[in-house]
Formats: C-alpha cells, structure tokens, sequence
C-alpha cells in the first residue's frame, strides 16, 4: 500500500487545479476582450429564384460575424447610455474607461496565461472585476453582480492555489 | 460656388434635347441626362431644400449614391441649414452654397439638375411648381400636399415642364414591397382572391409629444411669419396644424393607403371615416382617425380598414395587411414585421418553396388545449412562410437611386406626379369624412387632376 504525499510542491492535483483556473481565466479575459472588437456583416448576396439571381436586389438576411479595430466596444451602448443617467458615475472617466476594458483584459488575459507577474495579474484582474461590479450594482443588474461574484470566487481560488503555478515566464510579483 | 463654369451649356443642351423629344417626355417618360459635365465627372447637380429630420433622412440615404454633387442647401433655419452644410462638407469635402430663400437659391444657382424636397406640406407643391418652372427635376415628399389642389398643380406643372417629379412614397421602390406586388400577388396569385385589407400605425403618446426647442435658436419672427409660421412652436409641430398639414392620416397613413390602390391596381369607391382628439385634445388635427375605403377590382370588392392612433403603439407599430381567400401577407418596412400565411385549404406551396420564391417559417408550437378553448368553427392555423430575402441599404435608397436613375435616362419613375395623386386623391378626403361623419362616394372629378 503506497502513501500519497500531500505537500503542497508535490502535490499532482494541486498543480493540475491551478493549471485549470489560469488557462480557463486568461480565456475568459483574452477572448472577452477580443470580442469586442467583433461585429456583424450584412451580406450582400442576391437570393436565387428559379435557378437565376432575382431582379428586385433581395439578398439574403443574414450577417457574418467579423473582428476589425474600428468595431471596438469596450462598454456595450445599451450600458453606457445607463452608466451616463447615474449621479455616482464619473462621467469625464466613462470614455477612458471604455477605451481601456478591452485592451486590459486581453493584456491581462495573456500575463495570466503566460505566467508573466502571475499573482500580480491576477489581482488587477480581480480590481478590473470588482470596477465592472460596481457599474453593474448602480444601474441594478444582479444577475450580472452574481455571475461576476463567482469570477472573484475564481480568482481568488487561482491566488490561493498560486504557490502550485508552474511553467512561468516570469515568478516575481 | 457652382463647380462646374460650363454647367449652363449643359443645361441648356438639356432643355433643347427635352423640347425635341415632344410629348413622350412631356408624358412623363424619363428626362435624359446623358451629356457629360467639363469635368467629365458626369455627376448631377443637386439642390437639399429643407434640412430638417426628413431632409437628413434622404441625405445619408442619398449619401450612399455615388455620381451625385450636392451644390446647394436652403432652410429658413439657420440651425438646419449651418448642420445641412457641414454634414454635405463632411461628405464630399467642400461646402455646399446655403440659402433661407428658394427664388434665391433658383435665380442664383446655375446647372443644377435637381433638387430634393423635404419642406412641411404646406410648402411641397409651391416649392415644387417653383423648381420645376426653373428646369429641374423634383423629388417631393409626401404628401404631395397639405390640399388637393396643391396636389393637381404639382401634376399639372410637372407635366407641362417636361421634367421628372418623383414623390416620396418609398415602399415603392422597396425591393421587398416590389417582389410581393409583382411576384407573389400578380405573379404566382398566392393570396387567391384579395377579399379584404388591415393596417395600421400606431404610435405611443410618448412618441407623439410636441417638439421643443432651443429658445436660443429661435427664428426671427419677421421670418416665421414670411414663410406662414405664427410662432416657432408651430414652426416645430407644423404636423398638427389644419393650415399646413393633413394631420396623421396624411403624415403616416399616406405611405400605407398608397400601398393599397398600387397593389389593387384601382381607385378607391367610397371612404367612411371617424376620427376624434382622444387625448391629445387642444390638437387641430385628429389625434386617432380610422377608415374604410371600398374598392371595386376585377375579381371582386376589397374592404380595406385602416387606422392611426398616435395614442398607442398597441398592435405592432405599422404594417399593411393582405387578406386573401388562399393566404395573405402582412408587410411592413420593418422587415421583422413581415409575414405570409397559407390557408389550410389552399393548394400547396411546397414548389413555390423549393423554387426559392417563398421560405418557410417554422411551425409555432401547438398550444396545450385549455378549458378556455372555443372549438366550435374554430379554423385550422395558417402555414407560416416568409420572403426569401430583404435588402441592406437605408429605406429611402432604392427610391432615390430610382429617381436619379431615371433623371440619367437609365430608369423610370416608381412614383411619378400623377401616379402619387391617383394614389393620395382618396386621401384628402378621409379628414372630410371624419368630421361630417358621412361616407363619401367617390366621383370622378374628385380623384383625378
């Protein structure tokens, strides 16, 4: 009968638990971010009647997903014209912030996932979460502040489990 | 400010070809703009007259057609013709010659080929008579006018200029609204016989408050008063007004009614109407009016009710309703609105499927039955099909394309002078009606020019 060792260093499932939360949080940030820079192409292509293009330019209602810079949306409209309505909000900071959330959380996405400042990263994520929250607790979505609220359980199991983190290009931080 | 210093010559080639063409042109048959500008850019030359929300709505659609110089902009507003300016200036890089007045746009602006009108009706047939008397070709809004003698000197000035006027009944040149007439109605007949039509706009309280404005931007009186406004406030609700507008039956109903008699091919017989001020109550106009107009076609009488409430948006927004013996097809500009049905008993339309004329909506699901269930008589539901395509441009476009089209001799109006007065005609008598609660038979006289 053989012993299991359950010291943190060496423990297998430890290290595979921690291996998990990075990769499945700097997927999260990274193509979170990405997707805003998503948007949909009408098609332009004509509808066959009988066999032959129609005559009147009816095309076919559908649109194709596509990624362009000028696509970017770092806060959706529909939130930030609600954002704009609350007191507390900081208007002059609403601009910078949209202008910052995407990059953010594609930069951090990849420090995660790379192992680049691991612990660090993974608390400025934690705040970048905890700014959406606060947004999200003044125009009254709880949904969102629930779904959020087990991004920051996550984050912080993927802090407590950081000393079993391997494969990091950089330690420090 | 005019680009082109050889423009004159050009139009006077112009008038010379319409004069030698005779009376096909004069019959409306397309003006010919085919001589190419100095510059040889071959570009039409195009005066906005009325830059205020509707004007903007044919700018950005216009602002898709390649080929077309806007020379020139004139609003009585400064607000809306210094924004008219700048958005013409954003679009083509240099800014366009503004004008308040109209004669003084006409008299100073040389080798224009056309203008657009989106003044308040009171305005569209004196604007109109006014441009076409100058040689231009027009595309007015609707309604023609706010009077149906206003409407006829449209028809009759167009007529005898030569020139094109195209009026502003969109859903005539909409693709989907064209292949449903020309396809589906007449072409493969899927709604059998048409026996009746509904329709409506409905538009909540919310959206049907009066303008405001910036008391800083407030008009001149002097101003206000030469172009028949009493007082800024009238200039904004110019809609609500007896004297400038035919109220909401003119404003929304007009683009719907029109649908009617294009896609019946016929002239209403008759119309019944009430109409009452139910919340808005110190308006001029009716607030809610609803109609009956009485068609006789070839395959039998059509019964078309119609309705604008600007008190509720209840039922949908806007769509016009075809109901026929086989199926019927509820259409709307909203794309979303739109639906087509079989009745149970018609023939199948399986071919017309797989020939990619219609596509089929999915089955709802079946409700549960309930106590509350009237079974007695109770009709099978109707198979749900839909069009097999829309279109991607701003809803104006294809109009104005069309009317651009046919200024360069490649086109024919969708919707000429005298084909948008057959078509409105009725309509100025649907206010008439309401208010002495009398059914009006039709003659003769009153829906022709």
């Amino acid at each position: 009968m053989t012993t299991e060792t359950t010291t943190p260093d060496n423990n297998l499932a430890l290290i595979y638990g921690s291996l998990l939360l990075r990769l499945w949080l700097a997927m999260r940030a990274i193509q979170t971010g990405v997707e805003k820079f998503a948007g949909a192409k009408a098609s332009d292509s004509a509808v066959e009647i009988d066999g032959a293009v129609n005559e009147y330019g009816l095309t076919a209602a559908s649109s194709a997903k596509h990624y362009n810079l000028d696509n970017y949306h770092g806060v959706p409209e529909a939130l930030m014209t609600k954002f704009k309505d609350e007191p507390l909000m900081l208007k002059f900071a609403l601009p910078l912030y949209d202008k910052m959330l995407g990059p953010a959380l594609i930069l951090l996405g990849i420090t995660i996932l790379l192992g680049i400042g691991y612990r660090t990263s993974l608390f400025l994520l934690g705040l970048l979460y905890i700014s959406l929250t606060w947004g999200l607790i003044l125009i009254k979505q709880d949904e969102g502040v629930s779904w959020l609220g087990i991004h920051m359980i996550l984050v912080a199991m993927a802090l407590h489990l950081a000393g079993h983190n391997r494969l990091s290009i950089l330690k420090k931080w | 400010m005019n680009p082109s210093p050889f423009s004159i010559s050009r139009r006077d080639f112009l008038a010379k070809t319409v004069v030698g063409a005779g009376a096909g042109l004069i019959l409306g048959a397309p003006s010919l703009l085919r001589a190419a500008n100095a510059d040889g850019s071959d570009k039409i030359h195009v005066a906005l007259v009325g830059m205020g929300k509707q004007g903007r709505v044919l700018f950005e659609a216009m602002s898709n057609i390649p080929g077309l110089h806007f020379q020139a902009v004139c609003d009585i507003w400064d607000y809306n013709l210094k924004g008219g300016m700048a958005k013409v200036r954003a679009l083509q890089g240099h800014m366009p010659k503004g004008y308040e007045d109209i004669d003084e746009m006409l008299a100073t602006e040389k080798g224009l080929d056309a203008v657009i009108i989106a003044t308040p009706d009171f305005w569209h047939s004196p604007h109109t008579v006014k441009c076409l008397e100058a040689g231009l070709n027009v595309y007015c809004e609707k309604m023609m006018s706010n009077t149906i003698e206003g409407a006829r000197d449209m028809v009759r000035a167009t007529e005898k200029s030569g020139k094109l006027c195209q009026i502003g009944h969109q859903r005539r040149s909409n693709p989907r609204y064209r292949y449903t007439k020309e396809q589906l109605i007449n072409g493969k007949k899927i709604l059998g016989q048409i026996v009746n039509i509904n329709s409506q706009w409905n538009r909540a309280v919310a959206s049907s408050q009066d303008l405001g404005f910036n008391p800083k931007l407030t008009i001149k009186q002097e101003i206000l008063t030469k172009y028949g406004f009493k007082d800024m406030h009238q200039f904004m609700n110019w809609r609500t007004y007896r004297d400038l507008s035919g109220g909401p039956i003119s404003d929304l109903g007009a683009h719907q009614i029109d649908i009617f008699g294009w896609f019946l091919g016929v002239q209403p017989k008759s119309v019944f109407a009430s109409g009452g001020n139910a919340y808005f109550k110190d308006r001029e106009h009716f607030d809610s009016v609803m109609c009956i107009f009485e068609y006789e076609t070839p395959q039998g009488s059509v019964r078309a009710f119609y309705e604008v409430l600007t008190t509720t948006s209840y039922g949908g927004g806007f769509y016009e309703s075809f109901l026929g013996t086989e199926g019927s097809i509820k259409i709307s500009e909203i794309a979303s609105s739109s639906e087509i049905y079989r009745e149970d008993s018609a023939p199948s339309w399986d071919g017309l499927v797989e020939a990619g004329y219609l596509k089929r909506k999915p089955a709802p699901p079946k409700p549960a039955p309930s106590a509350d269930t009237v079974a007695s008589y109770e009709s099978a539901a109707p198979e749900g099909f839909e069009l097999p395509g829309g279109f991607n441009k701003p809803a104006h476009q294809p109009h104005l394309e069309n009317f651009f089209a046919s200024v360069r001799g490649q086109a024919k109006l969708n919707c000429d002078a005298r084909h948008a007065f057959e078509s409105e005609a009725a309509i100025y008598w649907v206010n008439p009606s309401a208010r002495s609660k009398e059914r009006i038979e039709f003659t003769t006289e009153q829906l022709s020019v």
